[in-house]
């Protein structure tokens, strides 16, 4: 009942943002009438995602992208706090130009323009309005002003008039698109002091929460028209949406951003170390992780906690190098199941982890267990104190401490270090027959490596008894609640309120059976998570 | 000369038969005055500003010269700056970052307290504060193709410690060939070239981005306070572009000192210390003649992060791992790996001098035309000290250093040196810092 009310308030409000901001003019924007309440830089995946969605696949995109921002473990919260530096705007301006370039190519034209020039040596006021009209909506995700479209027809009209040619100002048009600010932010909006957030506002956050690109013309339809709105127009969306196979960029997206695996874009391992490890071992161990994880949670629709013990994987050549396993397969990737003996079973088994929390030349036990809380509990460890006695962990000649794992445990029984080491060793202790890049061992300095841990009086022995015991642990299940709610909301969670709210999603998760897609489709039916950050600072005009 | 602009009218009247026009330029010696010191129209040689950073500071006890003032011994993490450099160098020892009670955040509290004068409450945030050398590029960027060019061959753009605000920090160009794409690539314009042929579409680009700009004001007024911080560096951003387009619309002045390096290959991104030590070669040699050749007056030069993880190759700690975790050798007194590694770290900050000190500019060089800060986080990487940060001053400032000089401190806060090289540069800053920061008073004896 409460869900239905909150609904009829936000209709309300979204239906007044309809009527003024659909064609709405700057000054209504002046006059209060709308708030911008949130700015979100769109990633690196989001601008491919979007340019393929609106000019069609198939564009080749040059240039360099601004590095994400990570806020409170996300790329997704970091782009609330993202901005865009002057050589990252040249960096953008100039992909945006080969794009515009590109898109009205001779051999495109006939499917990108959604009008034909009176001619194409002169200048065409009305089919550059369309052009402007049609783009304009998709890329800024809400219609345009009539002053922002009043100002490109006249760009176009000048420098097609001084060229003689129409498409020279329609290039410009688009290239004024793809550099404007409400192309590289998602601009989120609400009415007045509403709740709520108005309908393109929700229109995006659906939009790149579940396919990670601009809303497609039926949902900026859905938001135009009101239905986004209502209980049931939002249903209509969200089930056509979680139906469509775009579902799956969506997902490939929020794990990559979760697991941090754009680590490997700025990973270097010593090469006389390492001699294995290149640019195509990275590239497929990042997408080796994203395949496991969405054959379990997408293509199985399984339980999201299997992604900790299933030996079913993907390889494909470069792997198999690393992982010493036989490759006979003419495809690039192959399924593959892990033997028993292997000891690999899960994605902290896998080069991904395993090497990404490693140093350039060794396993560190820490980082990896600092990792696993951070990624998959959401706990951050505190940084060590100043003044710490580290000698004994490189001591690597000790005739005694032969092990990694003997040394910091020599290390962790100073009293100032146990309390964080003995929250992150275990994890990365019993990962310890991997080393640095991943590749199995068994001994160290000639030591059998001993890989049995113990984390809140649970002893478990190696990569399977910990995938096992995260498997059983209602943590990570939490942990996954918070970060979709936060990926979809673009902020950390603000109080004790929301905290509560999480809670019962995440008894609604596990009771759910720990589906993704299915759970996806109640967040995303959850009127309170398309409201307003109540931290929002109000412009000084309104506060 | 340096004033001949086109106009956005003339340039698009250009592009009408597709023609172009053709400038040719005076000899060089004609633009310069009698002496060299000067530009003929009476403009002075710019000064420049470089940061220098490197992480993990250096070995205590062997960058500290024993004698106070001119004239000071050269340590031994500075024998690089035997033969001339020590002369046109300063050393500040002592100096420490003040924490006001609130938490040291080891690798980033020491090098937060030099560039924002402040100690900031968490890791990874200069409390939504400027780094200094933003206000530096305001006042001498001039109108350079580049409002300031950060980089770093450490081989990860997010070496970056230059923040306009809001917590958000410019990206670097991390590779050789990235920074000479971004200087010497598309859009540079060799100053000493005969002919000077403005590109029609610069003016097309002036003209799509005051489209874009227009819708600053609709923003602004709609978005929240944080929201503001971040449009309003969006639109800066939009600003500096339109100022880049306007350096290449104008005809640039001979630059005696320029010659256009050749671009370098694509090499695959490593870390260990030969890979990084070439890159900065390489690099410092780009940044040096960027600088000579007018592209920009202000540098922000990450050699490695504060938590720097260069490596031997072969051995399996990174540099940030052996300091913790190596004992300190009694018999020589610290920490022999950490010391060669951090000894690498100082010596490219040697490099990066040099090539700006072997570039002859009017009647000196380039580096008596500049002023170049090298520090670190740390005083001692090991236990993670923010007292006595090591901090070098090099270059003359166009006669605005006293250089030479050992500045002894009895831990005065660091916040001094960030005020005494914004005076030199000639900002109208009267005092600079946060809390126990706070400091009016420069450090009058290295100014000139």
């Amino acid at each position: 009942m409460k869900r239905i009310v909150v609904i009829a308030v936000a209709l309300s409000a979204g239906l007044a943002a309809c009527a003024t901001y659909g064609g709405q003019t700057v000054s209504s924007a002046k006059s209060g009438q709308s708030e911008l309440v949130g700015l979100r830089r769109i990633t690196a995946t989001q601008y491919r995602h979007a340019v393929d969605d609106v000019f069609g696949a198939g564009l080749k995109i040059a240039g360099r992208f601004e590095p994400e921002v990570r806020r409170e473990g996300l790329f997704a919260i970091g782009a609330g706090a993202a901005t865009i530096s002057p050589a990252g705007l040249d960096q953008y301006y100039v992909m945006g130009a080969d794009l515009a370039e590109q898109v009205l190519s001779k051999d495109r034209r006939a499917k990108t323009m959604p009008c034909t020039p009176a001619a194409e040596t002169a200048a065409d006021d009305v089919c550059t309005r369309q052009l402007t009209e049609k783009y304009g909506r998709l890329l800024f995700r809400r219609k345009l002003t009539d002053r922002e479209i009043d100002q490109r027809v006249a760009l176009a009209r000048e420098v097609a008039e001084k060229n003689k040619n129409f498409y020279a100002g329609a290039q410009e048009v688009l290239t004024s698109l793809l550099s404007a600010p409400d192309f590289f932010f998602r601009v989120e909006r609400r009415l007045g002091q509403a709740e709520a957030l108005d309908a393109y506002s929700r229109a995006s956050r659906l939009s790149y929460m579940l396919w990670d690109t601009t809303p497609d013309e039926a949902l900026l339809a859905a938001a135009e028209d009101g239905s986004l709105l209502t209980e049931a127009g939002l249903s209509a969306q969200v089930e056509r949406m979680i139906a469509s196979p775009r579902l799956r960029d969506g997902l490939v997206a929020f794990f990559d951003d979760m697991l941090q695996l754009q680590l490997f874009e700025t990973q270097t391992k010593d090469p006389s170390l390492f001699p294995k490890y290149n640019q195509q071992v990275a590239q497929a161990a990042r997408e080796q992780t994203l395949r496991t994880v969405l054959n379990v949670v997408y293509d199985k629709k399984a339980d999201y906690r299997d992604i900790f013990t299933t030996r079913e994987t993907f390889m494909s050549r470069p792997l198999a190098i690393v992982y010493k396993v036989p490759y006979g397969a003419k495809d690039a990737w192959k399924p593959y199941t892990w033997p028993e003996p292997s000891g690999r079973a899960g994605v902290l088994t896998q080069i991904s982890f395993l090497s990404l929390f490693s140093h350039p030349g060794r396993s560190s036990p820490t980082k990896r267990g600092v990792a696993l809380n951070e990624i998959f509990l959401c706990q951050t460890t505190p940084m060590p104190p100043n003044d710490v006695d580290f000698s004994v962990v490189n001591d690597t000649s000790s005739a005694t401490l032969k092990t990694v794992r003997a040394r910091l445990l020599a290390h962790a029984n100073d009293e100032t270090c146990a309390g964080c080491h003995n929250l992150v060793d275990p994890p990365g202790l019993a990962l310890e027959r991997f080393d640095g890049l991943g590749q199995r061992r068994d001994t160290e300095n000639g030591e059998l490596i001993d890989v049995t841990a113990e984390i809140d009086g649970v002893k478990f022995d190696g990569a399977p008894g910990l995938g096992a015991l995260l498997h059983d642990d209602p943590r990570p299940s939490e942990c996954l609640v918070r970060n979709l709610y936060s990926n979809l909301t673009g902020r950390a969670v603000e109080d004790l309120a929301e905290e509560a709210k999480l809670t019962g999603l995440t008894k609604e998760f596990a009771a759910g059976g720990h589906i993704v897609p299915a759970f996806l489709k109640r967040l995303a039916m959850s009127p309170a998570l398309y409201s307003a950050p109540k931290t929002h600072n109000a412009s000084g005009a309104k506060s | 000369m340096r004033n001949s602009r086109f106009n956005r009218r003339s340039i698009l009247r250009g592009m009408i038969g597709g023609g172009t026009v053709a400038v040719s330029l005076p000899l060089l010696d004609a633009f310069l005055d009698g002496n060299g010191t000067a530009l003929a129209d009476g403009v002075a040689m710019p000064t420049r500003f470089g940061t220098f950073f490197w992480g993990l500071g250096l070995s205590p006890g062997r960058w500290v010269p024993s004698k106070a003032g001119a004239n000071y011994d050269v340590p031994a993490h500075f024998k690089f700056l035997e033969g001339g450099l020590d002369k046109k160098t300063s050393i500040f020892s002592g100096f420490t970052a003040i924490l006001d009670g609130r938490a040291s955040h080891p690798h980033w509290t020491g090098m937060a307290a030099i560039l924002t004068g402040n100690s900031p409450l968490k890791v990874n945030s200069f409390d939504n504060m400027p780094s200094f050398d933003v206000k530096v590029a305001e006042a001498i960027g001039g109108k350079t193709r580049f409002r300031t060019i950060e980089a770093t061959p450490y081989a990860n753009g997010r070496s970056s410690y230059s923040s306009s605000g809001g917590d958000n920090f410019k990206p670097a160009d991390d590779s050789p060939l990235a920074l000479y794409t971004r200087l010497f690539g598309p859009g540079f314009k060799d100053p000493n070239s005969a002919d000077w042929t403005p590109d029609p579409k610069v003016m097309v680009k002036k003209s799509v981005l005051s489209v874009v700009k227009d819708q600053r004001d609709a923003l602004m007024a709609e978005a929240g306070a944080s929201d503001k911080v971040r449009l309003d560096q969006y639109f800066t951003s939009v600003r500096e572009l339109e100022q880049k387009l306007d350096n290449e619309l104008t005809k640039p002045a001979p630059c005696e000192a320029c010659v256009v390096p050749t671009a370098p290959e694509a090499l695959a991104r490593k870390g260990d210390v030969p890979t990084i030590m070439r890159n900065n070669e390489m690099m410092s040699k780009l940044v040096a003649m960027a600088l000579a050749c007018n592209q920009s007056n202000v540098v922000n030069y990450v050699f490695t992060n504060a938590t720097s993880e260069i490596y031997r190759p072969g051995d399996t700690p990174v540099f940030h791992a052996h300091t913790h975790e190596e004992p300190v050798n009694t018999k020589l007194g610290y920490q022999p790996i950490s010391n060669e590694l951090s000894q690498y770290s100082v010596d490219a900050f040697g490099v990066f001098l040099k090539a700006l000190d072997e570039i002859k500019e009017g009647d000196g060089t380039l580096l008596d035309h500049s002023l170049m800060l090298g520090f670190s986080d740390t005083g001692w990487a090991k236990i993670h000290s923010i007292d006595s940060i090591p901090v070098l001053l090099s270059g003359g400032g166009n006669g605005k250093h006293k250089a030479g000089q050992h500045i002894v401190s009895g831990a005065e806060p660091v916040t001094r040196i960030s005020l005494t090289v914004q005076q030199m540069l000639g900002l109208p800053v009267g005092s600079f810092g946060t809390q126990s920061m706070t400091t009016s008073k420069p450090l009058t004896e290295v100014m000139a």
